[in-house]
């Protein structure tokens, strides 16, 4: 959220200010590079393997200053009034298709908060040279009037820009869905378990800061009281597009509770973040299942009472289990399971179209994110470095309560991947005219 | 097949069944700590006391005591930490009178007062039958078909429960559908109470007559009480009366013989019902039926050679595959047939 402030703090006298977040030591002039794929239907990650990523978020004003955004409006502004045209004039020359005219009416109802929006910036920028020939009037009163005029239509500009931006860059096909979060100790034993139950509760906080439901799906502890593996349903406005941030091999660096002679330790979580997909979109042949529970031996019914109502599903063409004993109805842990089980079929299935993908293109990338290291938690130093994009915030105390310094983290991956996405845009976009 | 392992068990069972009865007389629970303990302190104590004195599920019992008494319904959604506070001393002396009771082999549904069924948390009390995880799918199946046909909400549809036992199913079935009434009868007032109770926890009691009835005995004042209704669900009594000997002593002990014992091939009351239904349902009503495994190949034989108008659907299997689940229509008399042609 600063950060998004800053940016707008923009117009100060002639100059704009921007923002530039870390200066790596092997900046390369090209300052990001983009990975392509098709922006119809894309999984998107951040790229971090690769140690040249250079981050430096560009300011609006710099990308506006770009040829590639601006010929990119032009077309769109093009598509704009072909489209137009064609729809009002459909009557008279009936030159196109029922079909077509629908594409083009929908193309239209898309576009017109875009080309609205270019409309008005190209308006407060000529207002802006009319107010700069009035500041060199005699009259000090008017300059000044003409002063206070241009800022304000500099910030309209910077408003413009911003919402303009907004409006380009597409949105995921998962963003609007639901999500289940799932957390995995990695290497480091019980610390590992131990710094695994302290994220899973970060996470907890952060979807209580969001007003997100959190539900429970699997909870597997440990001696100590950490966590080996657990998994939760998330739910509500923008959660899968802020949690998908957080999905990686996330690392701690301190002195564990269980070490006796002082020694730092190194250890590891990872968590995953699946889409939940709608029973539409995605579905599940039951005879590919086997349902687990208790009551399978011996008659069942009315002969037995038992309170194990543990259930684990099996789907057998690709051997992924789920299970739940998180409630006492068994129906209930058959639907948990059902859910968990759904999410992570379903991320196997995005993360194949996805590599396949990235294949055709050739494109070096790293693979999917969840084995990518993304963040450290320095517990001597009191940070958390998130290396994908080199930022270092402290207080990890805070951090861990999942709220203003974690989302800070995550709006600051937002805009980086907002951006990284503008540019395959713009990219895709040069390949296709030319 | 099924009879040699059902026997089987039975010895197994049996012997256990004896032998657990004696011990329980000579069994006492563990002294009350003198200090304060944590919750899984308390637990590990009662666990490894059960496991000596022959409690079936002995960590699953003690895991849903504490649960309980901590204010979760499972260990798995307790609270980080809480199981590694140290308890009060009412808690410890609450835990000691719950797991004294399970040590009794009290099932864990009557020592905790409570259970879910569905949605639904429901009031649990001895000897009202404790609802099965099978019944949840029972109740599926009839709200499957009952939303599928209920486009036309103008309707006022009537369910009707034979057996109602705590009201699992009415009060599921009332609670998915808020346009539907229902009517549950048993033959035991403790049932029937228990029903009238869990209704009006769950603000359900409005669209709900409970009646005290047994339909085995007095089938015309039932038939008085209901007609043209759209579904007629049961759980009946539908143990073979041998099988009643296999029994845990959590059953046998605690729960109703009544809402278990089917009779010597445990359909004494499902004939019943099935000679009734017609009277009952409009048409085409349904009814659906939770049954034992070798009972439906038995039971369309039977409605085919005795209730004409009763048509048999279809077996449905629980999720265990077993064929559990039977649905009957009434069918059109052959007069209506002919009317319908005219």
């Amino acid at each position: 959220m600063a950060y998004r402030r800053a940016l707008n703090l923009l117009p100060r006298g002639k100059q704009f200010i921007f923002r530039v977040f870390q200066k790596p030591p092997n900046a390369i002039s090209q300052t990001l590079r983009f990975h392509m794929n098709n922006p119809c239907s894309r999984t998107r990650n951040l790229h971090t393997a690769t140690p040249l990523m250079v981050a430096k978020l560009l300011s609006a004003e710099e990308l506006f200053a770009m040829r590639s955004l601006q010929g990119y409006l032009k077309k769109m502004e093009m598509e704009y009034s072909e489209c137009l045209r064609a729809v009002n004039s459909s009557e008279t020359e009936e030159q196109f298709s029922e079909d077509e005219l629908r594409a083009k009416r929908t193309k239209v109802s898309l576009l017109a908060p875009l080309i609205q929006s270019i409309r008005e910036l190209e308006a407060k920028q000529k207002e802006v040279t009319e107010t700069e020939t009035l500041m060199k009037d005699e009259d000090p009163a008017l300059r000044e009037l003409a002063e206070l005029e241009r800022e304000g239509c500099l910030q309209d500009i910077q408003d413009l820009s911003q919402k303009i931006l907004d409006l380009v860059i597409p949105e995921e096909d998962a963003d609007m869905s639901d999500l289940v979060l799932e957390v995995t100790a990695g290497v480091g034993g019980q610390e590992a378990m131990l710094f695994t139950a302290e994220v899973f509760d970060m996470y907890q906080g952060y979807a209580q800061h969001h007003g997100w439901s959190f539900d429970l799906l699997e909870h597997m502890t440990s001696d100590l009281g950490g966590l080996r593996h657990a998994s939760a349903s998330i739910s509500g406005p923008q959660c899968y597009k802020r949690m998908k941030f957080e999905a990686g091999v996330h690392r701690v660096q301190r002195v564990p509770k269980t070490e006796k002679q002082g020694r730092m330790h190194t250890s590891t979580m990872t968590v995953a973040v699946l889409p939940q997909p709608t029973e539409i979109s995605f579905t599940i042949n039951p005879k590919d299942l086997r349902i687990e529970t208790k009551r399978a031996s011996g008659a069942g019914g009315q002969h037995v009472n038992t309170t194990d109502s543990a259930v684990r599903i099996v789907h057998l063409p690709t051997g992924v289990v789920a299970e739940c004993q998180q409630e006492r109805s068994q129906l209930k842990n058959r639907e948990k399971a059902m859910k968990a089980l759904r999410a992570k079929l379903y991320s196997i299935k995005l993360e194949e179209a996805t590599s396949k993908r990235y294949n055709q293109r050739k494109l070096q990338i790293g693979t999917r994110g969840r084995s990518e290291k993304i963040r450290t938690y320095n517990f001597a130093q009191d940070r958390i470095t998130d290396h994908r994009i080199g930022m270092t915030v402290h207080d990890i105390k805070s951090f861990l309560l999942g709220e203003d310094l974690l989302e800070e983290m995550n709006s600051s991956l937002q805009e980086f991947s907002n951006q990284e996405t503008l540019m395959e845009l713009l990219e895709e976009s040069n390949q296709d005219s030319s | 097949m099924w009879r040699r392992c059902l026997s089987a068990g039975c010895r197994r069972f049996g012997l256990k069944g004896i032998w657990g009865s004696h011990a329980v007389r000579r069994c006492s629970a563990p002294a009350l700590p003198a200090g304060r303990i944590t919750a899984l302190q308390a637990g590990d104590l009662w666990r490894s006391h059960f496991v000596e004195n022959g409690v079936t599920e002995p960590d699953h019992s003690t895991h849903y005591i504490i649960a309980y008494l901590l204010g979760a319904k499972t260990i798995e959604s307790l609270e980080q930490g809480k199981l590694t506070e140290l308890l009060s001393r009412e808690k410890t002396e609450q835990m000691w009178q719950l797991c004294t009771k399970r040590l009794s082999r009290m099932p864990v549904q009557y020592v905790i007062e409570e259970w879910d069924f569905r949605d639904l948390t429901l009031k649990m009390r001895s000897p009202v039958f404790i609802p099965r995880p099978e019944t949840e799918e029972l109740v599926e199946l009839v709200l499957r078909d009952l939303e599928e046909t209920g486009v036309g909400a103008d309707e006022q549809r009537t369910c009707l429960e034979v057996g109602c036992g705590s009201g699992a199913i009415s009060l599921s079935l009332l609670n998915s559908l808020p346009q539907l009434k229902a009517i549950a009868v048993d033959q035991s007032q403790a049932a029937v109470d228990l029903t009238r109770e869990n209704a009006s926890r769950l603000g359900l009691q409005d669209r709900l007559q409970v009646y005290h009835i047994d339909v085995m005995k007095d089938a015309e004042t039932f038939l008085s009480l209901c007609s043209s209704v759209s579904a007629l669900v049961s759980n009946p009594p539908y143990l073979f009366s041998e099988d009643m000997m296999t029994l845990d002593p959590e059953i046998s002990r605690f729960e109703d013989h009544a809402a278990l014992d089917g009779g010597k091939d445990g359909l004494r009351v499902i004939r019943q019902i099935l000679t009734l239904a017609p009277q009952i349902l409009s048409s085409p009503g349904r009814v659906y039926l939770e049954v034992d495994p070798r009972h439906p190949t038995l039971i369309r034989r039977w409605v085919e050679a005795n209730v004409e108008e009763m048509h048999y659907v279809e077996t449905q299997q629980d999720i265990t595959g077993r064929p559990r689940f039977c649905i009957l229509q009434k069918e059109k008399s052959n007069k209506d047939h002919k009317l319908d042609l005219d």
